[in-house]
């Protein structure tokens, strides 16, 4: 009995900020500058590196390079954490890294029911969905209903293996590579990958119609 | 702790209405919450178990009610309380401040 | 304590800091295949024991290896314990109200489980 009530408590993902929360971080910010706890340039690099430089198109170069690559996709199944770290990523909640492979016949779904783990290096910070009471709820629970209200909806004969993320192992979904993207090279096939792909609320992307010249 | 974080399987809480085309903030004061976050976990005066505990213990209305860097913010707080580094009191003398600051002259 | 400075922000986040422990003390209690029990139990602390799971059987997918158990160490303590994936049917945790043809995977630690009788 998904989505009857409860709606109202999603509210403050997009409301303006009350001033007393603004406030507060002001002013616990200038005190944590004043004693010296905190440095202020330290601040702009951690958020700049999550805004700006670490988010899903590094997961999709690693979803891209195991699409063309059988011996990187082989080793990225084995050992995640040394596969990704050949592209060059890795790091803060991506320390211990496993990767599940969607097959016709087997769709994963990955969720945090007690926080919001995510695979911080592959998939940059968490949208408000996964982070959401809604989700993190029901992906265990119902999570062909809530597969279906992402748009994805699998035959009975493909089987649901959800991964809660409950210590500090992350998880990545190696989506199925589309029908249609044979020849395409690992930049076009990047361009495929969603992030919703590699966590596995979404399908990659269909290639783009080529006009015939 | 059986706390209002526990959420599998709960019922009641909606559709999940997903935003396509969602910012990594939301709003200036989210950025400053997670950097602030980060930087005091680097520090070293608490681990990270400790800061999803201090998440998670409160109570579970307020915790279904607030948004994730509002958990972020309420903990680092109280963090920061049990360590002796920046009590309740500062906070609050700092916000009226700040608030008198803001305020126009007369 | 150490300031986090800005020149060391960076080298620290591409290092991030696992909770994985070195060694292969204490040793395995299961492996892959073991049919095994989420405790029942209802602890005030912190722990990373799902309420959903608790008193459900289930299947040793994988053994992690030694992790920093997180019951502990939210209460400054730094003890080494075995991770395993364990995977859960559906109906095992949701009864008649399963969705057919799913199963649920939790990392969790030895002290969460008991040999299924």
């Amino acid at each position: 009995m998904p989505g009857a009530r409860g709606t109202t408590l999603s509210r403050h993902a997009h409301d303006a900020p009350l001033e007393e929360t603004v406030l507060r971080v002001k002013a616990l910010e200038s005190l944590l500058v004043e004693k010296g706890l905190v440095d202020p340039a330290a601040l702009e690099v951690l958020i700049d590196t999550y805004e700006n430089r670490v988010g899903p198109r590094n997961g999709a170069r690693v979803v891209a390079r195991a699409w063309s690559d059988p011996a990187y996709r082989a080793r990225l199944l084995e050992d995640a954490g040394a596969a990704i770290a050949e592209l060059g990523f890795g790091g803060r909640q991506g320390e211990d890294m496993v990767v599940v492979e969607n097959t016709p016949e087997v769709h994963n779904l990955v969720v945090c029911t007690l926080c919001s783990c995510y695979p911080w290096p592959v998939l940059g910070l968490p949208p408000v969905w996964y982070k959401s009471p809604p989700y993190r709820a029901r992906a265990v629970s119902e999570p062909r209903s809530v597969l279906a209200e992402f748009g994805v909806e699998l035959g009975d004969d493909v089987a649901v293996r959800v991964w809660d993320s409950t210590a500090e192992v992350r998880y990545l979904v190696l989506p199925l590579r589309p029908p249609g993207s044979e020849g395409l090279d690992e930049e076009r096939l990047a361009e495929l990958v969603t992030r919703d792909s590699m966590i596995g609320t979404g399908l990659a992307s269909s290639p783009p119609a080529v006009s015939e010249p | 702790m059986n706390g209002g974080h526990d959420l599998g399987g709960m019922h009641g809480l909606g559709p999940i209405a997903p935003d396509p085309a969602e910012p990594v903030f939301h709003h200036e004061w989210e950025r400053r919450v997670f950097a602030l976050t980060l930087a005091m976990g680097a520090y070293g005066a608490w681990n990270l178990d400790m800061s999803r505990h201090a998440r998670e213990n409160t109570h579970p209305a307020e915790y279904l009610d607030a948004s994730y860097y509002e958990h972020w913010l309420r903990a680092l707080q109280v963090l920061l309380a049990e360590q002796g580094l920046v009590s309740a009191d500062e906070i609050a003398a700092r916000m009226r401040e700040l608030a008198a600051d803001a305020r126009p002259a007369r | 304590m150490p300031v986090l400075r800005a020149e060391q922000a960076a080298a620290l986040l591409g290092r991030g800091a696992s909770a994985r422990l070195p060694g292969d003390r204490p040793s395995a209690r299961f492996a892959a295949g073991d049919r095994v029990l989420a405790r029942n139990v209802h602890p005030a602390g912190h722990t990373r024991l799902p309420r959903y799971v608790r008193g459900r059987r289930g299947v040793i997918a994988r053994d992690h290896g030694l992790f920093v158990f997180p019951d502990a160490h939210a209460e400054g303590r730094v003890e080494a314990q075995r991770l395993y994936s364990v995977r859960f049917e559906a109906a095992e945790l949701w009864g008649p109200q399963a969705e057919p043809g799913a199963c649920v995977f939790l990392d969790l630690f030895e002290a969460y489980l008991d040999a299924a009788p």
